[in-house]
């Protein structure tokens, strides 16, 4: 893309973002910002899954932990800025990756994604049973909600849905640029080479392990950030909305869905998920049912997904027409 | 001075002795190729040293330093390149991707968050004068698990060199092709491994005599012979062993 085209772009995307309340209304406004923090939490999956060849069946610990890490912040510390509420959930979740580490870097395949099968069951029983730190099936709701003060200038009221939404979009659409750009630097690039061989890898003076570890722990940190956002969006954190295992199972099917081998693969298949969710839940609870469907489908027809299938349309037509 | 020495050194899989009490000593700048009947421990030689297993018994030294068990991204950055037997590339990678993985290790460049790696013109300039000499420029863009398998395997070797090791050792190289793919990658070696030190594993022997000026014969585990390839043409042990079989 030329200069001009991407400064075309990006005001495009940013005045599409800065419009979409007003345009769309409060409602698909929420919607959105639900899409947004899949899309994130996704996309750090994908960083695991499509990038590095990890599939993980508990990735949800990270959301969670994130989220519980912001909501005691901000519950039990009084006068906790918004946005040090978010840092505490990042580094909540890069704690929990940096405990873990040590171990699953070791192991790949089935025995990583059973042992994080495993943990995340861990993380979703200790949140039911330590009551007293977590709120057991309750969880933490109802935490104050702190105004966001951007450099003691100007105190923004975070309670409202509008100026939550810019400050999550803000964030969220900040995070997916950080992960964009860690893709593209060299150490990106040992990362895909991980997924294609690691033992070469190794032969060619890089350390494995080591690089895992980097990766392990970005991506947890960024599940966390999202987890941390959705719980300031539902003002609510529990053993169901941030462990459980359908929880995990969320970014990989919009993984799966979107488009394994690309970076935006995942934020499609967010919005795929989310816009499924919406028209089916107007007819019917089974929202997993039809989303379960159309992965079967998706993994019989189109195996890279829904970005594989557009590069394959791409493809064709450039060949019908030359 | 030599290289590359090994020690007393032995291996066995679960009670299946593959070496035996191998002295290997290599000597800086020399063309070093390992023969042997299928099944003589030449692979498991090569595993051993670049640190695929940690050998059973015995020790390796490289450049006069011991390295016995080091793992292989450390032979690496010491200055030691390998090369497998069957293909190891990065099949989702272009051919320029791959050799750009040698170049960033061979620049110390791991653990970079900061650039841009397409933008990192040096580095791109280099992987391509990589890739334009080993002619594979044509193919610069194209996934590694869609070049022929000449080309694969001119890739697979120069991965190995690369890194701009001191030593290159090389797991049969011209495993599998055909007699022009064999002459063009007999040129390729003989022209990327120029002033360093290599280490060949071969079948071939019309490879072998053309490159090698010392030759070691391996046989159930242990070194038959070690010499000149003269020498080793008229050893009647080796020729009892390994050549007497085929016509040399």
């Amino acid at each position: 893309m030329s200069k001009a085209k991407q400064l075309i772009f990006w005001i495009v995307l940013l005045a599409a973002l800065a419009f979409y309340p007003k345009v769309f209304g409060i409602y698909y406004t929420n919607v959105f910002i639900s899409f947004a923090i899949f899309a994130l939490f996704s996309v750090s999956y994908n960083l695991l899954l499509g990038y590095t060849g990890l599939l993980s069946f508990g990735h949800a610990m990270f959301f969670g932990v994130g989220g519980y890490g912001t909501a005691l912040a901000l519950e039990h510390v009084e006068g906790m800025p918004l946005i040090v509420s978010v840092l505490l959930g990042a580094v909540a979740a890069i704690a929990l990756a940096l405990i873990l580490c040590p171990i699953v870097v070791r192991v790949s395949g089935t025995a990583f994604a059973m042992l994080h099968l495993a943990f995340g069951q861990l993380m979703y029983v200790l949140a039911l049973k330590l009551r007293g730190i977590t709120g057991g099936e309750d969880g933490i709701g109802g935490f104050p909600i702190p105004d966001l003060n951007l450099f003691g200038i100007v105190s923004i009221d975070m309670t409202h849905p509008l100026n939550f939404y810019y400050f999550a979009v803000a964030l969220l659409g900040l995070s997916l640029l950080f992960l964009w750009f860690f893709t593209k630097t060299p150490f990106g690039s040992i990362m895909i080479a991980i997924r294609d061989n690691a033992e070469r890898v190794d032969y060619m003076g890089f350390k494995v392990p080591q690089s895992k570890a980097i990766i392990y722990t970005v991506s947890g940190c960024f599940a966390g950030v999202a987890g941390s956002i959705y719980t300031l969006f539902q003002n609510l954190i529990s053993a169901d909305d941030g462990f459980h295992v359908m929880v995990s199972f969320a970014p990989i099917i919009i993984t799966m869905v979107g488009g394994i081998g690309s970076f935006f693969g995942p934020i499609m298949g967010a919005g795929i998920f989310g816009i499924i969710e919406e028209l089916t839940s107007r007819y019917t609870e089974r929202v997993e049912l039809v989303m379960g469907l159309i992965l079967i489908l998706v993994i019989l027809f189109a195996p890279l997904g829904f970005m594989g299938f557009v590069n394959f349309l791409k493809q064709r037509f450039s060949e019908a027409v030359s | 001075m030599n290289i590359l020495e090994t020690k007393a050194l032995s291996h066995d899989f679960g009670g299946l002795q593959v070496l035996v009490d191998v002295n290997l000593k290599i000597k800086e700048g020399e063309r070093h190729a390992i023969i042997g009947p299928n099944g003589a421990g030449k692979t498991t030689l090569f595993n051993v040293i670049t640190g695929t297993y940690k050998p059973g018994e015995g020790t390796v030294l490289f450049k006069n330093k011991e390295i016995t068990g080091f793992p292989p991204h450390k032979l690496v950055r010491l200055g030691m390149g390998r090369s497998f037997q069957i293909t190891s590339t990065f099949t989702w990678l272009t051919a320029f991707q791959n050799i750009r993985m040698g170049i960033l290790s061979k620049r110390g460049i791991r653990f970079n968050f900061f650039n841009f790696l397409d933008k990192m013109d040096d580095v791109t300039r280099e992987t391509d004068e990589v890739l334009k000499r080993i002619n594979l420029d044509g193919e610069r863009d194209i996934p590694a698990s869609m070049l022929s398998y000449g080309k694969s395997r001119s890739l697979e070797i120069s991965m190995a060199l690369a890194t701009d090791p001191d030593l290159v050792m090389l797991d049969e190289p011209t495993a599998g092709m055909s007699v022009d793919e064999t002459h063009n990658a007999v040129e390729l070696i003989r022209k990327l491994t120029e002033g360093k030190t290599m280490v060949i594993i071969e079948h071939d022997m019309d490879v072998v005599f053309s490159l090698a000026d010392r030759i070691t014969v391996l046989h159930l585990g242990g070194i038959l012979a070690s010499g000149h390839p003269d020498e080793i043409k008229e050893n009647q042990a080796v020729k009892d062993a390994y050549l007497g079989e085929m016509e040399v």
